[in-house]
């Protein structure tokens, strides 16, 4: 196994720090950081993962080409709350000591002090579904991330195929795809919903006794999301949730946006305006006792061009994933996750009928400690299939170190 | 003293068949074992009370949530976190302390999303209830050596209980709302308190003698001062600035 070396530091630097329990473990802070009488706080997640290399298989890779499975990460979360009913609200993240990016940077407003209405603009949290909002370690039971908010599909938003043969040469290498038509250099495809960027747009939140709604409107899609504009459209979505009783949600989300980059739609001979991506999503949590279950479907339809007909198609994706942990003592749980994603057909020259891109399926279990409150440590075995690329089944080990405060 | 106490209860027991010769000298036997306890320093005729007040420099600020860039919405408020309460207690305490006969029990409230009251100071054995004052689910939780435990989720009217059986610091968290924490400080004696909104404390039926006398607070540490209660009672003022300031060293 190649390790890498960051997240060996790291690790030992924080379990070093953590671990004898005593005075030291006192230095790690375990609350956010405040100032200016608690107006603004600062919080940080370090997360170190350690794992095998998959440079054959890119089971896990994000569309920032980082391996979840083997990455260093740091966030730093900041709120200041301006006035008494306008937060500015900001995140940036790196990866793998790469660039720092803003993840989140939005400003929060509640114009009735009453009313728990918010609007909130900027880079904002993911309307759809429920995962996209909890993608910290302190949130997310496994080290993993589902199938649909990470792995990478063979579609583009800057290139696209010439024929439906050039569309399924790329079925199952996701993490590095080329078109005839468009940008030529190779480049990551897209997931069904980003988990590792978040869109640019406004936000309205309201939240009743036992019901809660949410609408946005942004520059980006589910699959593909924007800082800029990139196609003069824009994307709507919303997400209505229940809250019947304490510890059960029942959510359903709907999404609609056009997710081609203008450079490409401008090569289609007879465009049909627009090329859109929409998506339906339905999520369901239950938690009591030691047990928290949650489980989300998600249908997403992109209508692709193809460069050398004109003519277009819709590629329909569906993902599903069930999550269960269970605290075992106050610093052991368990976690698994059981995740497929599918794919429409598509015939192909010969008239055969195909998948667009191999359908993958996944499973994973980890098990975690809890060194104090806020520092813990997982060790995960995942297994993956896939129904084409390079690789078809490859199992991984990967261990995590997750600090935050 | 236990052990002396537990024989004369059970010589008391057996007196109740014994002839009147008998009951005399097993009187006597208890008076002289009275003159035993005074002896021992635990008497309560001349016992002195300890009191005073908690300065906590600078004065500690209100817990705040950790920010959430995934929450879509305004959090909800959450309850103030006391944390200008600190226990002060005898360290190590007069040998009657140890002495109870009660099952004490104690209640830590979940309410407005907060731990109320934020600090608790019990006896070991206490068993403290965890009701659940709130909406939402709660999850009540401590990773704490001398009481590790995990109440689960549980919802709003619901009620768990715990027993406190060493004595120590027993950090209590919310494995649902990071901003909930609280601390319950679990002794072997009775000779503590905890300070008023002001910082005052009390520490009352202290026998005659020289205490080390410890106070404590979350955010500043804590300090250990000599106090004498002199054997006609009385009462003894003792102040403590805990915190950064150069003229009263603390141990943090």
């Amino acid at each position: 196994m190649n390790i890498n070396p960051q997240c060996c530091v790291v690790a030992t630097l924080l379990l070093s720090a953590a671990v004898p329990g005593g005075a030291r473990a006192r230095s790690l802070p375990t609350g956010p950081v405040s100032a200016f009488e608690g107006r603004v706080s600062i919080g940080a997640e370090v997360i170190a993962t350690i794992g095998e290399e998959d440079e054959t298989a890119f089971f896990n890779y994000t569309d920032y080409e980082h391996n979840t499975l083997r990455m260093f990460r740091v966030g730093l979360s900041a709120e200041w709350r301006a006035l008494e009913r306008v937060n500015l609200v900001a995140e940036v993240r790196s990866e793998d000591l790469d660039a720092v990016r803003p993840y989140a940077a939005y400003v929060r407003v509640r114009p009735w002090r009453s009313v728990a209405f918010d609007v909130q603009a900027g880079r904002i949290p993911p309307t759809f579904g429920s995962f996209g909002r909890r993608t910290y370690a302190f949130d997310n039971p496994l080290i993993g991330y589902p199938l649909a908010h990470q792995y990478l599909t063979s579609l583009r938003p800057d290139a696209i195929p010439n024929t439906v043969d050039d569309l399924l040469f790329m079925r199952g290498r996701g993490w590095q795809v080329t078109y005839p038509a468009g940008s030529p250099e190779p480049a990551p495809g897209l997931p069904i919903l980003s988990a590792f960027r978040w869109d640019t747009g406004v936000q309205a939140h309201w939240r009743g006794k036992r019901l809660e709604a949410t609408g946005a409107i942004t520059n980006g899609t589910l699959s593909d999301p924007q800082v800029g504009d990139n196609n003069s459209g824009k994307q709507f979505a919303g997400r209505i949730a229940a809250h019947p009783v304490a510890g059960l949600v029942i959510g359903g989300s709907a999404s609609h946006g056009e997710w081609l980059d203008r450079s490409v739609t401008a090569l289609v001979p007879q465009s049909p305006g627009t090329f859109v991506q929409r998506a339906l999503g339905a999520d369901f949590e239950y938690s009591r006792d030691y047990w928290i279950v949650r489980t989300e479907v998600v249908w997403s339809r992109w209508t692709l061009p193809f460069a050398a007909t004109g003519t277009y198609d819709d590629l329909d994706a569906l993902a599903m994933w069930i999550e269960g942990r269970y605290r075992i003592t106050p610093r052991i749980f368990l976690a698994a996750r059981a995740d497929t994603l599918g794919f429409s057909k598509i015939a192909d020259s010969s008239g055969r009928l195909v998948d667009w891109d191999a359908e993958v399926a996944r499973f994973e279990v980890d098990a975690g400690y809890y060194v104090q409150r806020n520092l813990m440590l997982r060790l995960a075995v995942q297994h993956n299939d896939r129904d084409g690329g390079r690789v078809l089944t490859k199992t991984f080990v990967s261990g995590q170190v997750a600090y935050w405060f | 003293m236990v052990l002396a106490r537990r024989w004369a209860f059970g010589v008391g027991r057996w007196a109740r068949g014994t002839d009147l010769y008998n009951k005399v000298a097993i009187l006597i036997g208890l008076i002289a074992l009275s003159a035993m306890l005074r002896f021992d320093g635990s008497s309560s005729a001349a016992n002195g009370t300890i009191r005073g007040r908690v300065e906590l420099r600078p004065p500690p600020q209100d817990l705040v949530r950790r920010p959430n860039p995934g929450d879509v919405g305004m959090p909800a408020a959450h309850g103030p976190t006391d944390r200008r309460r600190s226990v002060v207690y005898l360290d190590p305490a007069p040998r009657a302390a140890f002495d109870f006969r009660e099952e004490p029990r104690a209640r830590m409230d979940q309410k407005d999303e907060a731990f109320v009251p934020h600090v608790l100071a019990i006896v070991a054995g206490t068993l403290v209830d965890f009701p659940n004052n709130d909406e939402t689910y709660h999850n009540v939780f401590s990773l704490s050596k001398p009481k590790p435990f995990d109440l689960g989720r549980y919802a709003a009217g619901s009620s768990k209980a715990v027993r406190f059986d060493r004595p120590g610091i027993v950090r209590v968290f919310c494995d649902i709302h990071a901003h909930m924490s609280a601390f319950i400080l679990v002794f072997s004696h009775r000779y503590f308190a905890v300070t008023d909104t002001e910082g005052r404390y009390r520490l009352d039926n202290v026998p005659p003698g020289t205490y080390n006398v410890v106070a404590w607070n979350e955010g500043t540490g804590e300090d250990t001062r000599k106090a004498v209660v002199p054997e006609a009672g009385g009462d003894v003022e003792l102040n403590f600035a805990l915190g950064r300031s150069p003229a009263t060293p603390s141990r943090q």
